[in-house]
């Protein structure tokens, strides 16, 4: 058990190694990050000079890494070149707006996707089932950037419920600003929210369906019939359990993909996230901004997939016992 | 409990695989049917910009689905999107999937250190969300539609990897291939004779599934402006043009090519299930 | 029916027919089969696979799936139709009076709940009004009784932290919970070893006899039959063929074939060589026995001090250094164009064993040689040359043979790559499928379109194309019907002995090695328990644990 831990976390922290360099060396190959700092029109030789060794891009690749994760280490990312302020301090300034979008959208899937997954999975072939098979594949086709178009078409411009953009107004809690805790705050939330949320309905309830049949199929649910057990209690104590095991996997990694996918959806809702910052310092070639937004969503992300694992290996006898 | 895999779902997959065809033969056709050539500038009224459907044109014929903020047809520009949409998504499964299954299949046969090397690499790549892998694809590779295809085949052959190695793998165990061992037969024969044909199987069932997921990545991509060029629009860009115009009202900028790229996507899952379904060996009735 | 009893029958199927609803169209599962069982006995179903014997278990228990219909018949429980039973009966019928035990032990149990709790939730199930306090000591008397030791501790602990007999054992408590009429058994013990199967066999029969429940024993083999059934119920394509009490049935069948089957059993004979030479019932080949150790004669292969341990690979980066021994020093010996037997269960290394022969596993430490030539077998076969000297004959013909290639195909394969005897012409494929049995114009067909025999002829047919001098045989009828047992062994005998190949079989049923070798090694856990001539060892070995190996098989086919 310590040593699957122990095995666990150290797969993860080289998998986030392996992702720096890769991250680091794509990030350099892409134009000159200069030019960013200084105005290309009226820049001397002298000036762009002065502007690389301030930024230290004229030493060779490998210091630069090396400069690099000893500053990721002590979580010093950089000043963003557009800003002007502290990379990090910036995306962490980003990640609560994120945060509330990627929650309130696993709370609206996780319960709706686990409850059609185990009605469809439990009367295979009947209605429910052929009706939460077909609406998933729909929902698992819609590009997510359409899906809020038409969000945005059907809920804002035909309608005129829910505002098309920002976040509205915020409230200070905890040291952060929320926009749940108001009334227009969750107007705002309520479009992305949806749009997040509809392909994770569509997949939990697939797992949910597909690890429903496979257990109730399976002998020792037989054996519960045959030994006489109420078919409430067989899908309760027994079904449930069982598929509730990789359904808690797909929603820790779907959370984590939801951070990642957040990129699409902010970028349409104008919801000042990191995923909006991501593709606005991409396009801006904002360089610490863009490691420090990449190394935040792979640390979140591979850190809950571990999490998940050991959660997992606490759920199964078969694991936590050996 | 194996009754329910049968028929009922048989006259979707076939309406599907019937718009999945449809969808082929408009691709195809395109310049002989589209009203007009939207990467042309000369056939092109920029005068009239986001008119709304069913206007008429300069050019004799009628905008069915109006035209896009630089006067372009919209039906055209859909039908030429879709064969942008249409290439790079086969193209990018197509080798994606040859890369996979075979760097899949040696890891399995040659085990050891091969093994672990690739598999941490499909790992690491799997660990990570899609949009993410692209994202530092394409950050990486630059745009253009070859840099586009590529960021799929970086992002889809770890999928086919890891399924091809899984099947080798329990392949490999069985005494059929113990046997082709106690024969001392070339390595090109062990792979090519016996593994490889059964283990392809899964693979095929991944690549419809694949195929939806590549059109729905190029579009995204395209759409978050990192994807194909402004002047050769595919479905994604040209949704994302319409995307500005959408609040003023002019919905059918992005409306009806995002329509069009449900459809396509839609319909290649559906059919993407059903072939997964009847190659599903607890889908089919006992053997003889 | 037969049964003489004055009492009506506590269970009786009436004329059942049932139809299965497949995609390749209906078919017949039973056909008009009729059965009783009285309080208190054993009744043995028994057939071979396709007989509908499963699906007849299951009909009884209401647990059929949708797609089969009754076409007529009826099962009558206690005077009424079971069949006209909707779910709230059902639940008032299921566990109290009829339960069930399945096959497969390890899928029975719920793996994420201990095994106390699940024994617990089934007597609440199943007593009404019962305390949680109550069940609880229930529940450990249950354990108790099927002989879970110190039951108390073991409350708490998940089916994978027990054995296999355990889990079994444990099963059979939870079908016990409710103190049913009718236990249904569907192969209880055919997941187990043999020496399990009878501790399992016997604890039934002592609460058959203790409690005066009944049970349905559905089975394909004889020997679990002739040792607890009193009735049993032959069952053959979902007809009766057959029924009657048990010991009379199997004194004197009466259609062909039961006494088909009943020929087909193997039979262990415990009286001295010498006495059935006399009586010349030696069906052995002519070849002297295995006195190599004493007459001097080189082996052809000697395999000595070979030791195996598999590695765990485990979540972490890199495999553990410690993991459990497969073999632990052995010593193995072939005779020149003799059959060599390794018996033992299931984790004693036998297999191991055949496929380091093979080449097809590398050992920790010691020596091959094959006719005075030592191969190196710390390195894989492929590396020291020793891959292609053996072929061997697998367990389950199912996935022994390539698929997606014909029969033609495979055995083309075996022509082409095999090795070739200086002074010898290539064997052809044409003239093996003769000496087999097996008509030529399965050449064309692939494995799918084979029976499970046909297919096992094919994998002989493949190792002796390859023209070898050593062949391992790996269990090679475990996986077949009985009928198609006997003929596979015979098979394996005329062909191996003619071509003067030497072989080693490997097999858990003492009675098939006795019939085939000349020379046996007994394993366990790794190591070899006891060796010898093969009726040396069955007539005179003192070793304890041969002893308990010859016991636990079913006393009518031993002689």
């Amino acid at each position: 058990m310590t040593s699957a831990i122990v095995g666990r976390l150290s797969q993860a922290l080289l998998v986030l190694l392996a992702l720096s360099v890769i991250g680091f060396t794509g990030i350099h190959s892409v134009g000159n990050p200069v030019y960013n700092v200084v105005n290309i029109e009226t820049a001397t030789a002298e000036d762009i000079r002065n502007a690389t060794i301030a930024l230290g891009l004229d030493q060779p690749l490998w210091w630069q890494y090396c400069r690099f994760m000893s500053n990721v280490l002590a979580g010093n990312f950089g000043t963003s070149y557009i800003y002007h302020l502290p990379a990090f301090a910036l995306v962490m300034s980003k990640v609560p707006a994120t945060l509330e979008l990627a929650t309130t959208a696993m709370l609206i899937a996780a319960p709706c996707g686990t409850l059609l997954g185990l009605l469809a999975g439990r009367r295979q072939g009947g209605w429910i089932d052929r009706a939460v098979l077909k609406a998933s594949v729909f929902a698992l086709s819609i590009p997510s950037f359409w899906l809020s178009m038409v969000l945005i078409l059907l809920g804002a411009v035909a309608m005129g419920w829910f505002p098309s953009s920002g976040r509205g107004p915020t409230v200070l809690l905890m040291g952060q600003e929320w926009s749940f805790t108001t009334l227009d705050g969750l107007r705002h939330l309520a479009l992305p929210a949806l749009t997040l949320a509809i392909p994770n309905v569509a997949l939990i309830a697939r797992l949910a369906r597909a690890g429903t049949a496979e257990v109730e199929n399976q002998d020792f649910v037989r054996f519960c019939r045959a030994k006489g057990l109420s078919s409430r209690r067989i899908l309760f104590r027994h079904t449930l359990p069982n598929i509730s095991i990789p359904i808690v996997t797909m929603i820790g990694m779907q959370f984590g993909g939801m951070l990642a996918f957040a990129v699409v959806v902010e970028t349409i809702f104008a919801w000042p996230g990191i995923g909006k910052l991501l593709i606005d310092s991409i396009q801006l070639l904002d360089r610490p901004v863009v490691m420090a937004t990449l190394t935040f969503v792979s640390v979140a992300f591979i850190g809950l997939n571990a999490l998940v694992d050991l959660f997992y290996a606490v759920l199964d006898p078969r694991v936590r016992l050996s | 409990m194996r009754a329910f895999w049968k028929r009922p779902e048989r006259g979707r997959a076939g309406f599907a695989r019937l718009v999945l065809a449809a969808y082929v033969l408009l691709a195809l056709a395109a310049p002989a049917i589209a009203p007009q050539n939207p990467y042309d500038p000369l056939q092109i009224f920029g005068w009239e910009a986001s008119s709304p459907p069913g206007t008429s044109s300069g050019g004799g014929y009628v905008y069915l689905l109006g035209t896009d903020g630089l006067g372009r047809d919209i039906i055209s520009t859909i039908l030429y999107g879709l064969r942008i949409s249409l290439v790079v998504a086969v193209t990018s499964t197509a080798i994606a999937a040859l890369i996979g299954v075979t760097i899949g299949v040696s890891a399995a046969y040659f085990g050891r250190w091969v093994d672990a090397v690739l598999m941490r690499i499909v790992d690491l790549q799997l660990s990570l969300p899609t949009i993410l892998v692209a994202l530092i694809a394409i950050v990486t590779l630059g745009p253009g539609i070859d840099r586009i295809i590529l960021a799929i085949i970086i992002v889809q052959w770890a999928t086919y990897a890891r399924i091809a190695r899984g099947v080798a793998l329990s392949e490999i165990g069985k005494p059929y291939l113990d046997a082709a061992r106690l024969l001392r037969l070339p390595t090109g024969r062990i792979i090519f004779r016996h593994i490889l044909p059964n283990s392809i199987a899964p693979a095929i069932t991944l690549l419809p599934i694949e195929l939806g997921h590549a059109v729905a990545l190029e579009a995204t991509l395209s759409f978050l402006g990192l994807g194909v060029p402004i002047d050769k629009p595919s479905l994604g860009s040209t949704v994302a043009n319409g995307f500005q115009y959408l609040l003023t009202g002019q919905y059918w900028i992005s409306l009806f090519p995002g329509l069009a790229l449900f459809g396509l996507i839609a319909s290649i899952n559906f059919v993407g299930e059903d072939v997964r379904r009847s190659l599903d060996p607890r889908s089919r009735s006992h053997d003889a | 029916m037969t049964h003489d009893s004055a009492l009506a029958p506590l269970l009786a199927v009436r004329n059942l027919t049932l139809k299965h609803r497949g995609e390749s169209g209906a078919a017949t599962i039973l056909q008009d089969v009729s059965l009783d069982l009285h309080r208190g006995e054993v009744l043995g179903l028994i057939g071979e696979s396709g007989a509908g014997k499963s699906t007849l278990g299951n009909a009884i228990l209401g647990l059929l799936p949708a797609e089969f219909d009754r076409m007529g018949g009826t099962i009558l429980f206690d005077g009424e139709a079971l069949d006209a039973a909707d779910s709230r009966s059902w639940g008032r019928i299921r566990g109290r009076r009829i339960s069930a035990i399945f096959q497969d032990h390890t899928a029975s149990l719920d793996p994420l709940m201990a095994v106390g709790p699940q024994l617990e939730e089934t007597i609440r199930a199943t007593n009404d009004g019962i305390s949680r306090q109550d069940a609880r000591i229930r529940a450990i008397d249950l354990l108790i009784r099927v002989g879970i030791p110190d039951a108390g501790e073991r409350y708490h602990s998940y089916p994978h932290q027990f054995s296999g007999g355990q889990r079994q054992r444990v099963v059979i408590a939870i079908a016990l919970a409710g103190s049913p009429d009718i236990i249904i058994a569907d192969e209880p013990t055919s997941a187990l070893d043999a020496t399990v199967q009878k501790q399992i066999l016997n604890l039934l029969r002592e609460l058959v006899d203790e409690t005066r429940v009944s049970i349905v024993l559905v089975t394909h083999d004889m020997g679990v039959v002739s040792d607890i059934t009193d009735r049993v119920v032959v069952m053959r394509h979902g007809r009766v063929v057959e029924h009657g009490v048990t010991s009379s049935l199997l004194d004197a069948p009466r259609e062909p074939y039961t006494r088909s089957l009943l020929a087909a059993v193997p039979r262990l004979r415990l009286s001295d060589p010498e006495t059935r030479q006399e009586a010349g019932e030696n069906p052995k080949s002519p070849q002297p026995q295995a006195r190599h150790e004493l007459a001097g004669t080189p082996p052809i292969l000697l395999a000595s001090g070979i030791k195996k341990t598999f590695h765990r690979r485990s979540l972490a980066w890199f495999p553990k250094g410690h993991g459990k021994p497969a073999l632990q020093d052995v010593t193995v010996a072939l005779e020149h164009g003799g059959i060599t037997g390794i018996v033992g269960e299931s984790g004693s290394g036998k297999s191991t064993m055949g496929r380091i022969i093979a080449g097809l596993e590398t050992a920790g430490d010691g020596t091959l040689e094959i006719d005075g030539t030592a191969f190196d077998i710390a390195r894989s076969g492929a590396r020291n040359g020793l891959l292609g000297k053996v072929q061997m004959i697998f367990q389950d013909p199912a996935v022994s043979l390539n698929p997606r290639m014909s029969v033609g195909a495979t055995l083309q394969e075996s022509v082409r790559f095999g090795t070739v005897r200086p002074g010898s012409e290539r064997p052809d494929v044409a003239t093996m499928m003769d000496r087999l049995g097996l008509a030529r114009s399965l050449l064309a067909r692939y494995p799918h379109q084979l029976s499970g025999g046909q297919k096992q002829r094919i994998c002989i047919a493949r190792a002796l194309l390859a023209s070898p001098r050593i062949i391992v045989a790996d269990e090679p009828t475990s996986a077949l019907d009985v009928s198609v047992q006997a003929e596979i062994v015979a098979l394996l005998r005329e062909n191996v002995t003619e071509r003067g190949i030497a072989m080693l079989f490997i097999s858990h049923d003492l009675a098939l090695v006795q019939q085939l070798c000349s020379a046996i090694y007994i394993f366990k856990d790794g190591k070899i328990e006891d060796k010898g001539p093969a009726d040396f060892i069955f007539a005179h070995s003192r070793n304890p644990y041969t002893r308990t190996l010859i016991d636990a098989r079913p006393r009518r086919f031993t002689h």
